[in-house]
């Protein structure tokens, strides 16, 4: 009764900045994040039964890095001005989480890289010890951070370096998903983002599309283009285990945030319930059912994780579901009316900036990047050392 | 050794090359805490000292005719189809006790403004007169702003390709002119001032009428004043588009990347 004492004769459609590039953006960030903690299961934490994953999903993270902010440019109305942001509005560092959080982005990026030559340094020494291609030895001696030198006391220097990294690189990491979660949360006007828990609510759903992500590469890669060939299914089944705890953390901390956010609240309480409304079906559905629940009962289920096609099919579905979430999150926080009523629509172009073109060229730039990388470090011959043994 | 003397080299040529940046950076303004415009004092930037504008808009006497709109576009060169203030129209009630409202809105030039706060490169600011506005030669059109202004007055102007909203005329403000909305107004509805003085006819009007501001609970304590604001309208997010809706669907309005919802709320 409520809903019809007032209705809109005229108004206008009220603007709505972001499209298709920012769930995009917040999806490879926050897998990247995820990527990279998993490589540090083994390289920090010393999980034995995570080191011969290590290296690949430390090289995954960095590649997923390198083109998420490619997203984040496309969606600038004016990206030439690039230089703005390092060189005005530092009044604003401590209330606009863009601010700070562009910087992180960029020190996890330089992290990142750093880490992985370290990690991989070994390899170039040796290589650049077994060529006398001049070029060739340049790049070596760049990859290996100038640093040619072998021997027992080097990799234990190396070693000590490689950890002081991660460590660093993990508070990096976290910081790099809690910065996205906080843009969105700290906008006070939108209902659905204006929530504490969107930080670690970013965080827990990251974990679970990048272990899906990683489960599904892996398996190509292993299986494609290793010297070994052969899929290490005691892996996938690890990865599965470990995908079904993080989804079981994920639908927790999304309990606590929709139980407090639509039965307590005022104001936010309407718009959500409105929101809901409309889209529950898909949500429940495709964000619930397919994405999370299925993955999480093939994850505890050791029958159907020992079967590949299953596993491989959970792990693709809950990292689509996690772009899903994001997606839902993003267009679905903007499609509420703030001073008009009822919800919005959103359709993506097709062609131009910020469109689907757009995002889907971002995949292919990841693709690319991906195979690239892959061809230029080591990582099988990192991998199959522990296969050996 | 030998190490030692080139990662010594490394850094000499860092801090040089770093010392060298800042120079150059210092004699070109490049680097500024705050705003290029507010760095170098410029009067636009700073806005009157000692003033606080705001507006207040007595309902009782809008009429809906939009000459504020229609004037704010021309006096702006707002591009077609956006809209820096504008005069929303609504039924109130249900059958037979049904009347119909207007609501002219625009940006609040709020005391707190979200607008400003989350803005990464410092273009949106508040002057020290209270008018909120946006250096067009600094935003990188990130939209944060867009969406962190919890009452949509802000857009992506399509001319200029960055944020845009109303600037309270500030052009004409310090030229000692009223906004052309206000200039404008066939109703004497909008009423624009300095809220400092006492003497001024929005001060007079604030101590005589109760008002009330939109979506009081954001805390951005807004500087648009409303007389005989209805709670139905200030509670807008609860009430379905269904006039609207209809209307765009029996125009065949084609869809915009983003538009209203078709059928009710979906
Ligand atoms: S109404 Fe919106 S755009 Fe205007 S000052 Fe307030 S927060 Fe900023
Ligand atoms: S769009 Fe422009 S004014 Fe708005 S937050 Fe971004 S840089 Fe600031
Ligand atoms: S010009 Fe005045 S009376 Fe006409 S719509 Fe605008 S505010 Fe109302």
């Amino acid at each position: 009764m409520y809903d019809l004492v007032l209705n809109t004769i005229d108004t206008i459609t009220p603007a709505r900045p972001w499209g298709i590039d920012i769930p995009n953006y917040f999806w490879f960030t926050g897998v990247s994040v995820a990527a990279f903690i998993i490589s540090s299961f083994g390289n920090v934490f010393g999980m034995k039964s995570y080191k011969p994953i290590a290296g690949f999903s430390l090289l995954v993270a960095f590649v997923l890095l390198v083109a998420a902010p490619l997203n984040l440019i496309d969606d600038l109305k004016q990206p030439g001005r690039i230089s703005n942001f390092f060189t005005h509005g530092w009044e604003n560092f401590p209330t606009s989480p863009m601010k700070w959080g562009v910087l992180i982005l960029v020190s996890y990026f330089f992290l990142l890289l750093f880490n992985v030559l370290i990690f991989y340094r070994e390899y170039f020494v040796h290589a650049y010890h077994c060529t006398n291609n001049k070029f060739l030895k340049t790049i070596f001696k760049i990859a290996s951070l100038w640093r040619i030198k072998l021997g027992e006391a080097q990799e234990q220097k190396n070693h000590k370096i490689g950890l002081i990294l991660s460590v660093i690189g993990i508070f990096f990491a976290l910081s790099v998903e809690g910065y996205t979660g906080y843009i969105l949360g700290a906008t006070h006007g939108v209902a659905l983002w204006h929530t504490p828990l969107m930080p670690i609510l970013f965080l827990a759903s990251a974990m679970v599309g990048g272990t899906g992500l990683l489960v599904v590469i892996l398996c190509i890669f292993q299986r494609f283009f290793a010297d070994f060939k052969k899929i290490d299914y005691d892996m996938v089944d690890r990865l599965m285990k470990l995908l079904a705890w993080f989804i079981v953390i994920d639908l927790t901390i999304r309990f606590f945030w929709l139980t407090f956010a639509i039965p307590f609240n005022g104001e936010e309480k309407y718009a959500l319930m409105r929101f809901f409304k409309a889209n529950l079906t898909e949500t429940i559905l495709i964000e619930y059912i397919l994405c999370l629940l299925i993955p999480m009962v093939i994850g505890f289920v050791s029958k159907l994780r020992k079967n590949l096609f299953i596993s491989l099919f959970g792990a693709a579905i809950c990292s689509i579901g996690v772009w899903d979430f994001r997606w839902n999150i993003v267009i679905g926080g903007q499609s509420i009316g703030r001073t008009t009523p009822g919800l919005l629509n959103y359709i993506p172009d097709f062609w131009g900036q910020d469109s689907i073109i757009s995002a889907l060229s971002n995949w292919g730039i990841f693709i690319a990047l991906l195979c690239l990388v892959m061809a230029i470090f080591p990582w099988d011959k990192e991998m199959s050392k522990y296969y050996k043994q | 050794m030998d190490s030692n003397n080139s990662r010594r080299s490394f850094l000499t040529t860092m801090s040089l090359g770093l010392v060298a940046t800042g120079i150059g950076a210092g004699n070109a303004q490049a680097f500024t805490l705050k705003n290029p415009g507010r760095d170098k004092q410029d009067p636009r930037y700073i806005g009157q000292k000692g003033k606080r504008f705001g507006m207040v808009i007595d309902l009782r006497k809008c009429v809906g005719c939009q000459a504020c709109t229609a004037s704010c576009k021309c006096e702006n060169n707002v591009p077609t189809g956006q809209y820096r203030t504008y005069v929303s129209e609504y039924e109130i009630g249900v059958f037979p006790n049904v009347r119909k409202a207007f609501l002219p809105q625009l940006c609040n030039h709020c005391e707190n403004p979200s607008c400003v706060s989350v803005c990464p490169t410092g273009a949106t600011f508040k002057r020290e007169d209270g008018i909120v506005v946006v250096d067009d030669t600094v935003c990188w059109g990130c939209g944060y702003c867009i969406n962190a202004c919890p009452y949509d007055k802000r857009f992506f102007n399509k001319l200029t390709k960055v944020a845009d909203k109303c600037t309270f005329c500030a052009h004409r403000v310090d030229k000692g002119l009223l906004p052309a909305c206000v200039e404008t107004c066939v109703g004497g509805a909008r009423v624009f001032g300095d809220l400092n003085n006492p003497n001024s006819e929005i001060s007079k009007l604030l101590n005589m009428f109760p008002t009330n501001v939109m979506k009081k609970d954001q805390g951005t304590n807004p500087r648009v004043f409303y007389i005989g604001l209805n709670d139905e309208i200030s509670d807008i997010p609860v009430s379905e588009a269904i006039l609207d809706d209809l209307a765009k669907k029996i125009d065949k309005t084609p869809l915009a990347q983003w538009s209203v919802a078709y059928e009710g709320g979906k």
